[in-house]
């Protein structure tokens, strides 16, 4: 009888806290958004069984956690801790990623930057709020709509708020068709929404061969912070453009990033025990976190409108919007409500431009922080 | 964070502005740089393309095999067809 009592103590249910029942409701959230609302289901489902996961109270001794050291959880988080997944997603992204658009309009790479702004922006945010340049430098990331970017950089500059930073940014990622469309609206007249853009001109093998290699020595020359994330993009798609290597870029963009995504998305969820996630910063990061994107959307946009001032072949500036990398959700939102005021616009082509010019951004972005911040 | 303390002074304590600033310069120069290398990509290789004219590669992935439908299955058969026939003898 008194192994039964003692068996009783160190169940989950007897362990319980309010705070593991609430993050549990909001894994189930999580999964209920990505099946029933399709928002982001490849990663809000495992970010949400992964926080159910992690909050059934650990027993006592037990190596069972995310954090117990030699725990087969804390061997997955390693992936996320030490900023190994995210540069395996980005040869993912590089070897799916068709940078024709961008290379056929270079004019549009420069709203990839434009929407960077809501990043450093949401720096003095934090900053203002109390967060320590490292953790500012973390916070601040997510506005770069980049979930991959935001857990290596938060690894590296403020690994204790990973979880929430992690959370925060996917969060929203799912959210861009909800967050971006009043901000769109708003900044914009009918008639600039109705503008059409000429069709993309047609980009030589060689161009997207040589592009790679070329933007990789441009932008690690300038933020060798930024190496590991924009090497491993970059030669992703060069293993896609140089035909050659068709094999490796298959596996890259299929087998390779649905195994680091499921790995990745499970241990962050996991990560999120009550006792460590719920507190008032996680709520100021999640705060942060919105005006991020909301400010990145705006900047990405004003910078159309601002471009149109001197270019002869107008912009259609919700294109702007989709600087904030995540890709291809806000340029799916673009072509969404361009159509709404011209069901025959379509924007979606045009946009996937600023959308991997976010992506590279971003990613610079976070190179800049780290090399800056660290230490 | 040390707890929460809203104070204007953090921001020049962290060097936020300088920071925001410099970054921003960083980031615009990295992609204006990549943005002035598309532009004049195309121009480039007009010249390089005199010189080392495009090829394309032997190993470009190539088309998989058809499987059989209803539309090539009837020519499958005549060619079986054919050959049996032959086979059995008959006028060529």
């Amino acid at each position: 009888m008194s192994i039964l009592l003692d068996f009783l103590k160190t169940t989950g249910a007897a362990n319980m806290e309010p705070g593991n029942l609430l993050m549990i409701l909001i894994g189930m959230l999580f999964i209920s958004l990505a099946i029933r609302k399709d928002y982001e289901p490849l990663l809000l489902l495992p970010i949400g069984f992964g926080c159910i996961v992690g909050n059934i109270p650990p027993i006592a001794g037990m190596s069972v956690g995310v954090y117990d050291a030699g725990s087969v959880l804390s061997y997955i988080y390693f992936g996320v801790s030490q900023g190994i997944f995210p540069p395996l997603i980005f040869l993912g992204i590089g070897a799916m990623t068709d940078f024709s658009t961008m290379l056929s309009n270079p004019r549009l790479v420069l709203l990839g930057a434009a929407a960077q702004l809501g990043i450093f922006l949401t720096l003095i945010g934090a900053l203002y709020l109390g967060f320590t340049p490292a953790e500012a430098g973390a916070i601040g990331i997510i506005g770069g709509a980049d979930g991959p970017t935001a857990i290596f950089l938060s690894a590296k500059l403020a690994p204790h708020l990973l979880g929430s930073i992690a959370i925060a940014a996917y969060s929203y990622m799912a959210l861009v068709p909800v967050i971006q469309p009043p901000i769109m609206k708003l900044l914009t007249t009918k008639e600039e929404r109705l503008i059409r853009m000429k069709a993309p001109r047609e980009v030589s093998q060689r161009e997207k061969i040589i592009f790679p290699i070329a933007a990789f020595l441009i932008c690690a020359l300038i933020a060798p912070g930024a190496i590991v994330l924009i090497g491993m993009l970059f030669f992703g798609n060069l293993l896609k453009e140089s035909t050659v290597t068709e094999r490796l870029a298959d596996t890259a963009r299929h087998g390779l990033i649905d195994i680091v995504t499921i790995l990745l998305g499970f241990s962050v969820g996991c990560s999120t025990q009550a006792q460590t996630f719920l507190s008032p910063e996680s709520l100021l990061i999640f705060a942060l976190g919105a005006t991020a994107f909301a400010v990145a959307t705006a900047c990405g946009v004003l910078a159309a409108k601002f471009m149109n001032l001197f270019i002869k072949d107008k912009i259609n500036p919700l294109i702007g919007a989709a600087g904030v990398s995540a890709v291809p959700d806000s340029a799916r939102v673009v072509q969404m409500v361009g159509q709404k005021e011209d069901p025959q616009n379509f924007l979606l082509m045009h946009a996937m431009a600023p959308n991997v010019a976010g992506v590279i951004g971003s990613a610079v972005a976070a190179g800049i922080l780290w090399s800056v911040l660290v230490g | 964070m040390s707890g929460l303390n809203f104070n204007y002074q953090n921001i020049l304590n962290g060097q936020g502005f300088e920071l925001a600033f410099a970054g921003m310069i960083i980031v615009f120069s990295a992609l204006s740089l990549v943005s002035i290398f598309i532009a004049l990509l195309p121009r480039c290789l007009v010249f390089v393309n005199r010189w080392v004219p495009e090829v394309h590669h032997h190993s470009a992935p190539k088309a998989r095999a058809k499987a059989p439908t209803a539309a090539n299955e009837a020519e499958i058969a005549a060619a079986i067809g054919y050959v049996l026939h032959n086979r059995a003898g008959g006028p060529a």
